[in-house]
């Protein structure tokens, strides 16, 4: 019997398992943020199942104490999506991803336009501040400052709701 | 310390931006101080918020095919590439569910062929097959061989038949 077959296959059950744990827990919201950007059912599926492909060689990461799980799918996500963003063929399709105009948010509707930006330009479009800095004319230490004012929206946001 | 939180650095830790002195001096101010800590998961509340309010939950039968994939992937030992996904904007799969004009393509630089292990008979017919010929041609150019040196012989004592 091959021996390397032996020790490995409780590991890769538990493997097997942990990945199906993560599905249960996060495809679901992950589904929702790949789609809000490619807007595509079909598109987006296959966009998860290869960010599921890629968490067999990060479950070691993703184990670890202290790692949020979602935002390090997220981070697998935007790698993938990144290849998305080059497809786009014309000018109108890139205008278009810039501004994502079919984003239906109810925290990015109380952002100002250049919240707005920065916000889809980071959180959607998976650019760097130094990138985002660049293409709004703006300092990196400005955009950095933008997105965490992004993020004060958001928190009063869903402090209110729990108020209300 | 406020003005460190508030400079944008955990938000762009938190999608994975952060360059790696960055991601170094934020473990070691989590670390540190407790308020850095505390914003850190206030933050990472904020994105599964956000993921929560956009989920989408995948269609039945999903996750099935990714575990397909993932064996498919560990059997044959391979790594991820960079996966391409293209889709016509405009059209997302909650309205039209069978896009024809779509089609994904996956690049993959792998330099094995996979066969159905039927065709190994086939393989082992060829070989065996060819020795056979290889087999005869030997006999026959060695028996074509024999017969011209016979006839040469004959030939010669023809020759010599005559000259008596």
């Amino acid at each position: 019997m091959n021996p390397q077959l032996q020790t490995s296959a409780p590991l890769a059950r538990n493997k097997s398992e942990a990945l199906r744990s993560l599905y249960n827990g996060y495809a679901a919201k992950l589904l929702g943020y790949i789609f809000e950007v490619v807007q595509n059912k079909t598109v987006a599926e296959q966009y998860l199942a290869a960010v599921f492909n890629e968490v067999p060689n990060e479950i070691e990461e993703l184990s670890k104490a202290g790692v949020n799980v979602l935002c390090r799918l997220q981070i697998i996500a935007r790698r993938k999506l990144a290849n998305f963003f080059e497809t786009l063929d014309t000018e109108t399709e890139r205008k278009a991803g810039q501004n994502m105009p079919w984003v239906n948010n109810r925290y990015i509707a109380q952002m100002t336009p250049l919240q707005q930006q920065v916000f889809l330009g980071a959180y959607y479009q998976c650019k760097t501040t130094s990138h985002i800095a660049k293409e709004l004319n703006k300092t990196e230490e400005e955009v950095r400052k933008t997105l965490n004012e992004c993020f004060t929206i958001i928190r009063n946001g869903r402090n209110d709701e729990r108020v209300h | 310390m406020k003005e460190y939180i508030d400079s944008g650095i955990l938000e762009v830790f938190i999608m994975g931006v952060a360059t790696d002195e960055e991601v170094k001096e934020l473990m070691y101010m989590k670390a540190k101080y407790p308020e850095v800590n505390e914003a850190l998961k206030q933050l990472e509340i904020d994105m599964e918020k956000i993921a929560a309010d956009m989920a989408l939950a995948p269609p039945p039968g999903t996750w099935d095919k990714i575990e397909d994939e993932i064996d498919d992937l560990i059997r044959r030992e391979t790594y991820t590439q960079p996966v391409k996904f293209r889709t016509d904007h405009g059209h997302n799969g909650y309205e039209k569910t069978a896009p024809p004009e779509q089609f994904i393509s996956i690049e993959s630089e792998s330099n094995h062929m996979r066969l159905h292990k039927s065709w190994r008979w086939v393989f082992a017919g060829v070989f065996v097959l060819g020795k056979i010929f290889l087999g005869f041609a030997i006999y026959f150019y060695l028996e074509n061989r024999q017969t011209q040196q016979q006839l040469q012989e004959l030939k010669t004592e023809i020759r010599e038949l005559k000259k008596k």
